[in-house]
């Protein structure tokens, strides 16, 4: 949680959870969104998202815990005395109305002057750049001009908090990247604070302020976006977002083992008992690969490995490759092309592997990972 | 993707099955449905045109073409604001039993009109389950009211059956975006589900009007046929045609043709424009 400050949240998520039927789609969901903060929820189809989304807007009713708007418990309200802002995936905009008139909406029925209203309206179409489309019906918009007038209709009854439900699904990959940019930067300016929904990791660490990663219906971690991909707390946040190499060993006078492999850990990972059941976790771009014969030891050594399979992939290259231990696990790494032109890989190489960068998690049998949560 | 019909061919070059497929579908329709239509027209002009205007303008046609208008139209408000409301209640809400009152609704499609008409007489009529109660100032049966029930219990099915899919298949994001706006139910209602219905409601509105205009068999049953009093234009043509008038009658068959090729021109060709704008 950010600084401890003596002003409310502006959005205070508690203790909620929620059942359909018999089936639990949400645990015990905490956080809090602070004013002009951008909280993300990331998690897979199923995992609680939306749901977290309606309810804090009031289409869905918790089944316990509460949702406060700056300290304001709104829990029993029904949506439309909630005052949250919707960005709906389709966008909801309404077909029979001009740009205008939906933007207009939420004052026509607070019972705004028409003087404020189009006063108002001039105002958000110049913010949203939509000037001279605001005669048109939303069929004749493209996809991110319909996502501005959702926007622009949200914002303009001063909404106490922006929901966006995976407001970038419908559009290609190229629009994607351009308007979470331009909404990021909007939403900077106008400090309203907003929760978005997303199953897109990239789209998580690019727009987030924070990010929740949820899991089966919990927040298995909340954090700011470097902190959540470089200290991923469980072995689904460091999966989910982005890859991870995971090696399973025991921890043994202050090191992990496995086989021949030693790491030894820093001051803080050493709360483990002798002997206890670990996991290695580590990135792809966290392994360093060198040829035998050249090799240096600014970094911990995994063990000698085989090149299995050499692959592009855009910005880097991918191989696979198999460690020479006893087990033979087979670890994924990532190299740029600074380090692939001065070091080049084929199959069938040998290589020294070590790691540069890693986190060690307790390894529980049958655990979940929410008893797996190391904090 | 849709594949393109036309351009979907099983042979190269000219295709004979083409135009001789269309030529067979005309001359199927000629006797079945064509030839009776135009023998109307026809009929109704061959004794010349002021005879066919005599004919309209009678008094107890002038009668009976205001009379069906007349209770076409109340039973197709009615039919509208019930269609409406069942078809919001049924697809909003999921309860025990549902499905028997969709099945209860649609069930006058099924019933024959003068068995529809036979039971209206035996709820209201004078020594009916319900009507030997009614005092005779209450006897709706054998009034203008009766054809206004016969035609509400004959397309009870119709604006309903338009409206209820076009709801079902709403997205319902622009209610709730509605609602997250600060609409209230009927504000939404207002505001959003009614304009999104527009179309349906005014299918609905043509296809039961145009059912209600042309109904016979139960409104002979409830009306008595009571020539300038409760006899309708399907009814004035019945009764003419047996009298050997077939002028008359027929002259009241043209304007019903007429009216409902314009009801069904509207109902085809207006269909985009109502769901569009």
């Amino acid at each position: 949680m950010k600084g401890a400050s003596n002003r409310e949240a502006a959005v205070q998520v508690r203790n909620v959870s929620k059942a359909f039927g018999s089936t639990p789609v949400l645990r015990d969901i905490n956080f809090a969104v602070e004013e002009g903060e951008i909280v993300v929820l990331l998690g897979a189809s199923g995992s609680g998202k939306t749901t977290i989304l309606r309810i804090i807007s009031g289409l869905e009713t918790q089944d316990e815990g509460s949702v406060a708007f700056d300290g304001r418990d709104v829990s029993q309200l029904p949506a439309r005395l909630r005052s949250t802002g919707v960005i709906f995936q389709s966008y909801a905009l309404f077909p029979k109305m001009s740009v205008e008139k939906n933007i207009g909406y939420g004052l026509r029925l607070r019972g705004r002057k028409k003087a404020e209203i189009d006063a108002r309206v001039d105002e958000l179409v110049r913010l949203v750049h939509l000037d001279e489309h605001r005669k048109k019906r939303p069929s004749q918009l493209s996809g991110g001009q319909q996502q501005r007038v959702a926007i622009a209709r949200a914002l303009a009854y001063e909404p106490e908090v922006l929901l966006f439900d995976e407001p970038f699904g419908a559009l290609d990959a190229q629009i994607r990247t351009r308007l979470r940019r331009e909404i990021r930067s909007l939403l900077k300016e106008i400090k309203v604070p907003s929760i978005f929904i997303t199953h897109d990791q990239e789209e998580a660490l690019e727009l987030g302020d924070r990010i929740a990663v949820l899991n089966a219906g919990r927040i298995e971690q909340i954090g700011t976006p470097y902190e959540v991909y470089m200290y991923p707390q469980t072995e689904f946040v460091a999966t989910f977002l982005g890859a991870a190499n995971i090696l399973v060993g025991t921890f043994e006078s202050g090191s992990f083992r496995a086989g021949k492999i030693a790491i030894e850990l820093g001051e803080t990972e050493l709360r483990f008992r002798e002997g206890q059941s670990i996991k290695l976790v580590f990135r792809p771009e966290d392994v360093f690969l060198r040829k035998p014969d050249n090799r240096k030891q600014n970094y911990q050594n995994l063990s000698d490995a085989v090149i299995e399979e050499v692959s592009f992939v855009g910005a880097f290259e991918r191989l696979q490759i198999r460690l020479e231990t006893d087990e033979r696990q087979q670890l994924i790494v990532t190299r740029p092309k600074t380090e692939t032109s001065m070091n080049p890989l084929k199959e069938g190489d040998r290589v020294s592997t070590g790691v540069v960068r890693f986190r060690i998690l307790p390894n529980f049998p049958l655990g979940s990972e929410t008893a797996a949560k190391i904090v | 993707m849709s594949a393109n019909l036309s351009n979907l061919r099983h042979t190269h070059g000219f295709d004979l099955v083409k135009p001789l497929s269309v030529a067979a579908l005309v001359l199927m329709m000629l006797p079945l449905i064509l030839l009776p239509l135009a023998s109307i027209f026809i009929f109704g002009m061959s004794a010349g045109l002021d005879k066919f205007w005599d004919s309209l303008t009678a008094p107890d046609a002038i009668f009976a073409l205001k009379l069906s208008i007349v209770t076409s139209f109340w039973a197709t408000v009615f039919n509208i604001v019930f269609g409406l409301f069942a078809a919001y209640v049924l697809a909003r809400y999921q309860f025990w039993g549902r499905n028997a009152i969709i099945v209860l609704i649609s069930i006058p499609t099924a019933i024959p009109t003068a068995v529809a008409g036979f039971a209206l007489l035996l709820l209201w009529g004078p020594y009916g389950l319900l009507g030997q109660y009614l005092s005779d100032e209450y006897r709706i049966m054998f009034t203008p009211y009766a054809i206004i029930l016969a035609n509400i219990f004959v397309t009870f099915p119709l604006a309903f059956g338009v409206i209820m899919p076009v709801l079902e298949t709403m997205d319902r994001s622009l209610e709730e975006a509605s609602a997250t706006i600060g609409a209230s139910r009927w504000q939404t209602f207002w505001h959003v589900t009614l304009p999104a219905l527009r179309g349906a409601i005014v299918g609905g509105a043509l296809l039961t009007f145009a059912r209600s205009v042309g109904e016979f068999g139960s409104t002979i049953l409830v009306s008595g046929n009571l020539s300038g009093r409760t006899q309708t234009a399907p009814l004035y043509i019945f009764a003419k045609f047996n009298e050997g008038q077939v002028e008359a009658a027929n002259a009241i068959a043209v304007v019903l043709a007429v009216f409902s090729f314009i009801i069904f021109s509207i109902l085809f060709f207006a269909r985009d424009w109502l769901e569009t704008e």
